[in-house]
């Protein structure tokens, strides 16, 4: 382990989240509002941490990072850009305690959105903007931006890649890691432009159509809004918000080939299928649930219940609906689907639909050399088998997922948190999905969370955020043995 | 620009860092997901999983706008079915096939003309029966490459510590030496490559490289305490496909030689061939018959079985009994670094040499060769000075070189110049210039040259 390096690069990303903050400074000059000056401080520590940190551990960046480094530089690296992107909020005074303005920052970056925001409208619009922007951010990867715009990461690139991205079955768009990374951003700044247009034909300002955009795409969800996307009650942002939430719970490598004029792309890909699939069955058994028990109309049943089951499977966290008010059912499925979450390779969080499509064709599988103790046979995704490997380390993965959950919520619980709102609080932080049920339902917000459960809440999300593995590896005593 | 390499093996392997490293598009194909893993864990390249002469995994791989397809697996039908596919799905593919089978020698040409059209056939025998060839015109050296069609040689010699140079300053060797001034370009010493001053002492130990004229060798090496002496007697250990190669050629240049193979069977094949070599039927590492056959008589022993180890101690026996020179086949990459600690200097490999060739035959353009220097920390490279570039008309001592970088021979009319510092380089010379691998961005600026591949 090369710690020098690590620093370095650490400190290479700091100095880049000080540089991303002009684009706030220049929405709170726009506004003229309070928020100039903590985005100036903060603009100044961070440059500075950065220079120094590079300055003070220089480093030979050709060499080869090792798997190893690889997560140990993402893991640092995200709990860094954490902290520093937490400065605005604590320098401006948006929080009172530093742990408030983490939890809003890692919940930011790590596309949670959940926030401990008590009144929204009441903050100036420069922290509103860097509140959505670093969602955005956050939403594709900040390792991945780096490798598409820092020449140096290449080399070790794919190390970083796999460890912030991780994917059971990885693809690589292009033969080189920085032109995939390039292509990734591509992709995703023009399908926000897309958005941004969309809200703003139907009326929204521009500042709510940027700030919803830059949270709808990487299925944040901070909204400018304390009512979220209710408080305009519109059928067409609705539309609009729903389309593009499932645009991003997608995988964007599937967005490349369709924009590359591959339009079957999307039927051939079996995980996207199942996605969609499973949108249209939960739309639809949530809207029969709610029709006539809170909506007496069809049409807005399907409405409402498309938005929040959109919202939450795909890890988003909008909201135009009080789900709690709803019947049991249409509760317990969205619970669900904050553990089933979107496509691998999209801004979407959860376990995602590939690894449970695979553990559920594994059990078949199990089942079928039951009946057939001699039989041959392979777990199969789009025709391709899925080796052995890749198979254990999704069921690992899974188990950890479910594991963690456990752990957490049993320790969230024990701060006084009820049975409900600890559940659902650790679901929603591991999906990085954003409102739960109880104390933090999706009209509720998490400022009533103790302190310490604030805290396993961060973790959380940055287990979530990360894929579990890059985070949990330094719990494990081996890795820091020499 | 684009590469398709099929075979994942230690060439593929070696190739796909080089070019990657290179900023180019490689995208390595392999039936095994294993030799993939290794590639993808440290290779910016894409890999693809599947046969590479199955024309869908090509078309996957990207064939049609590939530049180059190499085919290295070490299997020569997958090859040569691979370029035969690549051919037809894309003919403006630049084609290099790895072919050891000694049947094809004579069809590299045709292989050229007609389908499959492969622009160069690489057989790593040949290449390595080539470079042991070098390494027996120079006694003592580590590594000897040509240039200019061998008329300027680029030499490694380890220095030992009762040479005349060792311990000297590199600007008193003119003095020690006499006239003949050979131009030192680097030092390797414990496996870190210096780019000597003139105030850097030599030291005993240093893996010394330097260039010079082909027809002044003798001298320069004898400033080194190093003689040109060709072999007369030569011991091959190991009758495969190389040591019979290799004993063909050395009886061709009608060098005694004795060749030592184990099994009966092939030693008869071998003796059918050969005409006056000696074929002796016995193990290379049994003590008492290489006693038997008077090894210390020997001016070198070279050994090619196909077992790494008995390669390495029958070299090291030969040393001990007294052998001048000896030349060790090693196929293990991993084994390279720790053959000078003990002791042995000259190794070849066939890998290495297909890669070397490889890489030289795809560096194309105005640069006519490139060769890198240990764990490609370095590169030699052969140019033509364009009428553009910075270096073109002035005194050398007045080109801003980058730091690493060193002009080491121009090549005018056919004549090799060691250039000195009121050196001037005309349009259209060939030069040869060495340069790290960080100065070699630096270089291609200045020569206005882009090293590209064509």
């Amino acid at each position: 382990m090369r710690w020098r390096f690590i620093f370095n690069i650490a400190g290479v990303l700091i100095f880049f989240l000080g540089l991303t903050m002009t684009f706030s400074l220049l929405c709170g000059l726009y506004y003229k509002d309070a928020s100039v000056a903590p985005f100036l401080q903060s603009m100044a520590i961070c440059m500075g941490a950065g220079l120094l940190l590079c300055l003070l551990f220089r480093e030979d960046r050709s060499k080869h990072i090792s798997q190893r480094e690889g997560m140990a530089i993402v893991a640092f690296g995200w709990i860094a850009i954490g902290l520093f992107g937490a400065l605005p909020f604590y320098l401006g005074g948006v929080f009172n305690t530093f742990t408030d303005a983490l939890f809003e920052s890692i919940s930011g970056f790590t596309t949670t959105g959940a926030s401990v925001l008590v009144d929204i409208e009441s903050v100036p619009k420069g922290f509103l903007f860097w509140r959505s922007f670093i969602q955005w951010l956050g939403g594709m990867g900040i390792i991945v931006l780096s490798i598409a715009i820092l020449p140096f990461l290449g080399v070790g690139g794919m190390q970083l890649y796999k460890a912030e991205v991780p994917s059971p079955v990885p693809d690589k768009l292009k033969p080189r890691i920085r032109d995939t990374a390039k292509i990734l951003w591509k992709v995703y700044a023009l399908i926000s432009v897309a958005q941004v247009a969309f809200l703003s034909i139907g009326g929204m300002e521009l500042f709510d159509a940027l700030c919803h955009t830059f949270t709808t795409m990487p299925t944040g969800g901070f909204s400018t809004r304390n009512a979220s996307i209710a408080h305009f009650n519109s059928p067409y942002f609705d539309a609009v918000i729903i389309f593009f939430m499932v645009v991003a719970s997608i995988n964007f490598s599937l967005h490349f080939q369709l924009l590359k004029g591959n339009t079957l792309a999307f039927w051939r890909d079996s995980e996207c299928r199942f996605f969609l699939g499973a949108v249209l069955v939960l739309t639809l058994l949530v809207g029969f649930n709610v029709y006539g028990h809170t909506y007496q109309k069809i049409g807005e049943a399907l409405r409402f219940s498309a938005f929040q089951v959109v919202s939450i499977v795909s890890t988003t966290g909008y909201a135009t609906a009080d789900y709690e008010k709803w019947p049991a059912m249409s509760q317990v499925i969205l619970l669900l689907c904050m553990f089933l979450g979107a496509s691998a390779g999209s801004t979407g969080g959860g376990m995602k639909c590939i690894r449970v499509m695979l553990c559920f064709k594994y059990c078949y599988k199990e089942l079928f050399s039951l009946v057939h103790p001699h039989a041959v046979s392979h777990v199969k995704i789009g025709g391709r088998v899925v080796h052995e490997d890749v198979m254990r380390s999704i069921l690992g993965f899974l188990a950890l997922y479910i594991g963690l959950f456990a752990v957490c919520t049993v320790l969230l619980a024990g701060m006084n948190v009820d049975l409900i709102t600890a559940l659902s609080a650790v679901a929603s932080a591991i999906g990085n999905v954003g409102p739960g049920f109880g104390l933090v339902g999706p009209v509720e917000n998490y400022a009533m969370i103790p302190y310490g459960g604030k805290w396993i809440l961060i973790w959380c999300m940055l287990l979530g955020r990360l894929e579990i593995y890059t985070v949990i590896i330094f719990l494990v005593p081996e890795f820091w043995r020499r | 620009m684009k590469i398709v390499i099929i075979g994942a093996g230690e060439v593929g392997f070696h190739i796909a860092h080089r070019l990657a490293h290179e900023n180019k598009d490689v995208v390595v194909i392999d039936s095994n997901p294993e030799a993939l893993r290794r590639i993808s864990d440290s290779v910016d390249a894409q890999v693809i999983n599947g046969s590479g002469s199955s024309p869908m995994i090509l078309e996957e791989a990207g064939i049609k706008e590939a530049e180059i397809l190499l085919a290295v697996t070490n299997q020569d039908e997958t090859n040569l079915i691979a370029c035969l596919v690549a051919d037809i799905l894309s003919p403006v593919t630049k084609k290099l096939a790895r072919i050891r089978n000694a049947a094809f020698d004579q069809y590299h040409e045709i292989f050229r003309e007609h389908p499959p059209h492969i622009d160069t056939v690489i057989n790593p025998e040949i290449e390595v029966v080539k470079t042991i060839e070098r390494l027996l015109s120079v006694p003592g050296a580590v590594d000897v490459i040509d240039f200019a069609d061998g008329r300027m040689k680029f030499i490694g010699i380890r220095l030992e510590k009762n040479d005349r140079l060792s311990g000297i300053q590199l600007s008193e060797i003119p003095v020690k030496i006499g006239r003949q001034r050979a131009l030192i370009a680097a030092v390797i010493r414990e496996e870190e490559l210096i780019i000597p001053r003139g105030k850097d002492r030599l030291q005993a130990g240093d893996l010394v490289y330097f260039i010079s004229e082909a027809d002044r060798l003798s001298q320069t090496l004898s400033a080194f305490d190093k003689t040109v002496k060709p072999p007369k007697r030569v011991l091959i250990v190991g009758g495969g496909r190389i040591g019979l190669r290799l004993a063909s050629l050395l009886e061709n240049k009608s060098i005694y030689t004795k060749i030592v193979e184990k099994s009966p069977a092939r030693c008869a094949l071998i003796a059918e061939r050969m005409n006056k070599t000696v074929v002796l039927c016995g193990d290379g590492s049994d003590q008492s018959l290489m006693q038997e056959e008077n090894i210390q008589e020997m001016d070198a022993v070279i050994t090619l079985t196909n077992d790494e180890e008995t390669n390495i101690l029958v070299s090291l026996l030969a040393k001990r009994i007294g052998v001048p020179q000896s030349i060790t086949k090693i196929n293990k990459f991993s084994y390279f670094p720790l053959m000078s600690a003990i002791g042995i200097e000259q190794v070849v490999s066939p890998r290495l040499s297909a890669i070397n060739t490889i890489l030289q035959h795809i560096r194309r353009g105005k640069v006519l060769s490139a060769i890198s220097l240990k764990g490609e920390q370095a590169e030699v490279l052969e140019v033509i000075a364009l009428a553009t570039s910075d270096i073109v008309g002035k005194p050398l001592k007045n080109v801003g070189f980058p730091k690493g970088a060193l002009l080491i021979g121009i090549i005018r009319d056919g004549q090799a110049i060691i250039p000195s510092g009121d050196s001037i380089v005309n349009p259209d010379d060939r030069i040869i210039i060495f340069a790290t691998r960080q100065a070699v961005v630096k270089i291609e600026k200045i020569l206005t040259v882009k090293l590209e591949f064509f």
